[in-house]
């Protein structure tokens, strides 16, 4: 029996008819959850490819005076590791994988806003990803995910120009996602969602549209401007030539330090999601936790020159960068406390995906504390440059970022693809992972605060000990991560079969199939209350007919 | 015979009734996220603009030297042009929205041809910058960089939105658009706003600082 | 928004357990760091070094306490509040949404701490910042991939060691002569990126005799890894002493200054028919590219003139001693070639000797 509509009207009403074929299903797909499937998928190969060069750094750095590749090799491989990370793995995994796959049937929506400039910011993404790579076969940038000039003009081959190049196309497919969420979390909220109803992942989301929208637009200029002047002559950062190396360290920071917000604010929100459902109990001070992160990104643009405190900027500069970046550790310790405090008085279920939420708890307090530790200037001026920043950014990026996405993908898996990850390889993924982790990256604070300068492929010979330790914790590392891409193999066609709601959420994407239709909604549900009242009934009216078999009636084109 | 089609859409030209929901949300989501991508290339201009005044403060002195203040008059009278394409193009889309197609047909016309002598200023400006100054884009230090880094984006802009203003006109004469459904044109207008309000800084931090 | 019903909580006799372990950790770390000098693991030769110590001691001792209690907390509640077997499979936990009181305390004492730590960091950062004696002005210039120094009174560059006297104000110079290095003395706490076209000032007094490795930590290129082999020696003043003679000795016949270009040059300069205005406008088409009127540090290609010819502070070139007007006319005709750089000579500039005459003239007035 088919359903009718129940009534005509707007966008929410309209269902297009199935896409028909592979290719307008799966390759050249407009649905926001196979796009989402693909930025995953996508981000993962990525993260495989910048896995291995983090191991070619970590074998070389077994030895203090260590052959395993040539000084310049190693210079290119930790450039490319770091700009891939970054811009190829974290960055669209969190936005376009789990924004896309998630964020619009939390919402109550259909689709996002600009479905073919969805699919055209996806496949911008993996053209870029290989055009960063391919500058291996020209000469690949040296200089760092950084590429302070004039290191990066002096550097020979097209490879830096390149890299200049695909950053800037991956930017774009960046800006779009960020203009596209926006526009969809503004506008295309189901009836009765207020802001202050949505789910915290959205406001995750929502934090952090606006960041992809304007810093990544900045980082375009810096690129093209470092561009011209490799390919063109014009001078913008050549001192020789009236210009200034500094002027691209304002310019890349004022980007990049938004951009480490992009990399958080998502996983915070599917931290909130992830800690609350396997508490059975709502996140505590929901206000505040949303709130914090608005701020959170609004204070992320304020503070790019406490990455620049040794260069060279004037007394009367350093002081208020120093004072807001403290300033940023208030939000997100009052999340870090609202979060503990969610997990206190709860019924916890430590499936993998909540310990992963819980690691991110402990590892990345462990990265916020170092962090204002280099926030301030005293101790910047000892340990900017060494090792001690490599830690701190590791412990947030890796002890926050990628848990929280390790922590998404137990949690969602089942949604995009009805079976269920299996628990005892997550179990073992989870405690090698942690391990390995931590042996690789906690010892780097000593070595840095002892004289271990970064981006070196030799170093002093009494760092020797620390660093095959590193080594060797991160070999027990990438054992776990091969376990996770082994489990997620094995489970898309033996795990067990997962059902549309296998842990009791209550977030709307919890309320239909798994894996949902292509049209999400048979009827946009009305919302009349927060999801995270586990003694009360779900606050959605509507949603009786969404797990029955029966079929909805397109609506013809012209809808679109 | 233009003319005679232009009168024949014209007359094809009818006011339609209130526009449906889904027409109503679907220009909603548009307007927003054209106005994020115009907010986005703001934030592209004001890069350059802030390593444009960073350079210029780094203690060189200014204009550089050898190089003459460049000429404010032609200058001026090109921004005049331009400021004066943004009231036609204003007048266009209000003649369209009451309907009056034929006034709103002359009123693109002049945006797109004020629009044209705009660039053609600026060639002229860049030839004798050039030419007389010997002022080129590698080859001049800076004051060369900055200079035609950022008039030439925004000289890009406006080509483009040229050629997008014809786009729109054509389409308009096929018929696309209605009383009640103009959003192209409503984007045209905005973006070449916005065009000219880049141009007002550009104006301001080259030839009058 | 849906009303929380008040639910009952209390917190149990296991979590005042947890925290009472966790305060006493935190005051044994405390307690721990305030006690713990960390020049017994990396020296702490400088005054600079000191009051970094103490600040990280500060910084250490805060942060231990808050992780002991974060991790302590997640950790605890992790174990005490697990879902038992015994439990009904739809248990849910408390449905408390917030607490103003709680999250006002916490937002408040956050806050509190951020306050405390900014007025600690400015005063130290003060202190460090802003030493005013000047002292002995030593450059230091970073190449791909070594550094070489300039001392006043020592003609050239000086290689290999960095050596400063123990206990004297010190005020250290660093540039760079390519890519961006940096100069960092662990040691002594002490570290300036040396870009090129900008000098970046160091003040500190070194308080420790000893060896101490200089280290670059900014990405320079193939090498970056070896620019770690040249060491910052303090001496006590008597061996400083040797030391620097032993290198005025050395230096004696290096000159700061090209020899005289090629087709002789205009060797008929004659100071006093220098004419300022003139000098002026001839600065403004021919130097201002590369020299502003500003003080020393703020380098354009070429150091700023500011005070060129009376301040006792602006480093000389030519003769280790305060700039003369000869001394200025002599760079003028020669041009220079050294640690700040190249300058081109007269021939190149363009420059005739009443051209120099009148630049000199407009020098002088610069004060």
């Amino acid at each position: 029996m088919a359903v009718a509509a129940a009534h005509v009207g707007g966008i929410a009403d309209h269902i297009h008819p199935e896409p028909q074929g592979f290719i307008r299903k799966y390759i050249f797909s407009l649905d926001h959850k196979i796009i989402g499937i693909q930025y995953l998928v996508t981000g993962f190969v990525f993260f495989v490819l910048a896995g291995l060069l983090a191991e070619i750094i970590r074998v070389q750095l077994m030895h203090a005076n260590g052959g395993f590749v040539s000084a310049d090799t190693y210079n290119e491989v930790y450039s490319i590791h770091g700009s891939a990370m970054v811009w190829l793995v974290v960055i669209p995994l969190l936005t376009g994988g789990f924004g896309n796959l998630v964020m619009p049937i939390m919402i109550g929506a259909r689709d996002v806003a600009f479905p073919w400039l969805n699919m055209l910011s996806f496949w911008i993404f993996p053209i870029s990803g290989l055009m960063l790579f391919s500058s291996f076969l020209m000469g690949a940038p040296v200089a760092g995910w950084t590429e302070y000039p004039p290191m990066s003009l002096q550097a020979q081959g097209f490879g830096t120009s390149m890299w200049a190049l695909a950053i800037f196309l991956v930017g774009v497919s960046s800006t779009l996602t960020g203009m596209n969420f926006l526009v969809t979390m503004l506008k295309m909220r189901a009836p009765g969602m207020t802001f202050t109803r949505m789910p915290l992942f959205v406001w995750g989301q929502l934090a952090t549209a606006p960041l992809l929208m304007v810093a990544t637009t900045a980082l375009a200029a810096a690129l093209a401007a470092l561009f011209m002047e490799r390919v063109f002559g014009v001078p913008f950062y050549d001192p020789t030539k009236g210009g200034s190396p500094i002027l691209w360290q304002h310019m890349f920071w004022f980007y990049s330090h938004p951009a480490v917000y992009i990399m958080i604010l998502p996983g915070f929100g599917i931290i909130s999601e992830v800690l609350s459902t396997f508490s059975r109990k709502p996140p505590f001070g929901y206000r505040m936790i949303a709130f914090s992160s608005m701020a959170i990104a609004l204070f992320g643009f304020m503070v790019w020159a406490h990455h620049m405190f040794v260069a060279g900027i004037a007394p009367f500069l350093q002081l208020p960068f120093m004072v807001l970046t403290y300033a940023i550790a208030v939000p997100t310790g009052v999340k870090i406390f609202s979060w503990i405090a969610t997990l206190w008085g709860g019924s916890l279920r430590l499936t993998t995906a909540m310990l992963f939420a819980i690691g991110f708890l402990i590892l990345f307090t462990l990265g916020g504390i170092s962090g204002v530790f280099l926030a301030a200037i005293p101790f910047d001026m000892h340990t900017n440059g060494t090792y001690f920043v490599v830690a701190h950014f590791h412990y947030v990026l890796v002890g926050g970022s990628l848990m929280s996405i390790f922590a998404g993908m137990y949690y969602w898996f089942p949604k995009m693809a009805g079976r269920l990850l299996n628990e005892a390889l997550g179990k073992l993924h989870f405690w090698l992972f942690t391990l390995g982790f931590n042996g690789t990256f906690l010892p780097m604070h000593w070595l840095g605060f002892m004289g271990m300068p970064r981006r070196v492929a030799t170093y002093d010979p009494q760092f020797q000990f620390w660093n095959q330790f590193e080594s060797i914790s991160s070999f027990v590392m990438t054992l776990g991560i091969l376990i996770f891409f082994a489990n997620v193999l094995w489970s898309i066609k033996y795990g067990k079969k997962s059902g549309p709601n296998p842990w009791g959420g209550r977030t709307l994407e919890w309320m239909i199939a798994s894996p949902p239709p292509y049209y999400n909604f048979k009827h946009i549900p009305k919302v009349f209350a927060r999801p995270y009242d586990y003694s009360q009934p779900l606050p959605y009216k509507g949603l009786e007919e969404e797990l029955t078999t029966a079929k909805p009636e397109p609506v013809p084109a012209g809808a679109h | 015979m233009a003319v005679a089609s232009l009168a024949q859409a014209g007359a094809e030209f009818a006011p339609h009734g209130e526009v449906d929901q889904l027409y109503a949300e679907t220009r909603d989501l548009r307007l927003l996220g054209f106005l994020m991508f115009l907010v986005s290339d703001v934030v592209l201009f004001s890069s350059f603009i802030f390593a444009y005044l960073y350079l210029r403060n780094s203690g060189q002195g200014w204009p550089p030297p050898g190089i003459g203040r460049p000429d404010v008059a032609l200058a001026a009278l090109n921004s005049a042009v331009l400021f004066g394409s943004g009231a036609t193009m204003h007048y266009a889309l209000e003649n369209w929205k009451h309907g009056k197609f034929t006034r709103y047909a002359a009123f693109m016309i002049a945006t797109i041809i004020l629009g044209i002598l705009f660039l053609s200023g600026q060639a002229v400006e860049y030839t004798k910058l050039y030419f007389q100054e010997h002022v080129s884009w590698a080859g001049s230090g800076i004051f060369g960089a900055s200079f035609f880094t950022l008039t030439g984006m925004h000289g890009f802009h406006v080509f483009v939105g040229v050629w997008y203003l014809i786009v729109l006109l054509l389409q308009s004469v096929h018929g696309v658009y209605s009383k009640d459904k103009y959003f192209g044109l409503t984007a045209g207008t905005l973006y070449w706003h916005f065009v000219d309000v880049i141009w007002v800084v550009l104006f301001s931090i080259f030839y009058l600082i | 928004m849906i009303e929380s019903r008040r639910p009952d909580v209390h917190l149990g006799r296991g979590f005042w357990m947890a925290t009472a372990i966790y305060a006493i950790l935190s005051i044994a770390a405390i307690a721990y760091w305030s006690v713990t000098p960390l020049s017994q693991w990396l020296p702490a030769a400088s005054n600079t070094a000191t009051e970094i110590d103490r600040f990280t001691r500060f910084l250490l001792a805060a942060g231990s306490a808050l992780f002991i209690f974060v991790a302590g907390y997640v950790i605890y509640f992790a174990f005490a509040f697990r879902r038992r077997p015994t439990d009904p499979p739809d248990a849910i936990g408390v449905q408390v949404h917030g607490s103003h009181r709680l999250e006002f305390a916490w937002t408040f004492g956050a806050a509190a701490f951020v306050v405390l730590l900014s007025v600690i960091s400015v005063a130290i950062w003060y202190g460090v910042e802003f030493q005013s004696t000047p002292g002995l002005v030593v450059e230091a210039i970073g190449h791909q991939w070594y550094y070489t120094f300039r001392y006043p009174g020592i003609n050239g560059e000086v290689t290999q060691e960095m050596h400063v006297p123990v206990d004297t104000p010190l005020t250290v110079n660093v540039t760079s002569a390519d890519v961006i290095h940096s100069f960092w003395v662990p040691g002594l706490r002490i570290k300036a990126d040396m870009v090129p076209g900008l000098i970046n000032t160091m003040h500190f007094v070194a308080t420790r005799v000893g060896r101490y490795p200089i280290i670059c930590t900014e990405f320079c290129g193939t090498l970056h890894g070896q620019m770690n082999k040249q060491v910052f020696v303090v001496d006590s003043k008597a061996d400083f002493q040797k030391w620097y003679r032993d290198w005025q000795i050395k230096n004696a016949h290096v000159s700061n200054a090209l020899p005289a270009a090629p087709g002789g040059g205009a060797s008929g300069i004659d100071l006093s028919k220098g004419v300022a205005t003139a000098g002026k406008a001839l600065f403004a088409q021919k130097c201002s590219a590369c020299h502003a009127i500003a003080p020393f540090e703020h380098r354009i290609v070429g150091p700023g003139l500011l005070g060129v010819l009376h301040d006792p502070k602006h480093p000389n070139l030519v003769n280790g001693k305060p700039a003369t007007p000869a001394d200025v006319a002599q760079i003028l005709l020669n041009g220079y070639d050294g640690s700040m750089g190249h300058m081109p000579n007269a021939t190149q500039n363009g420059l005739s000797a009443q051209d120099i005459a009148n630049l000199v003239a407009y020098l002088e007035t610069l004060k």
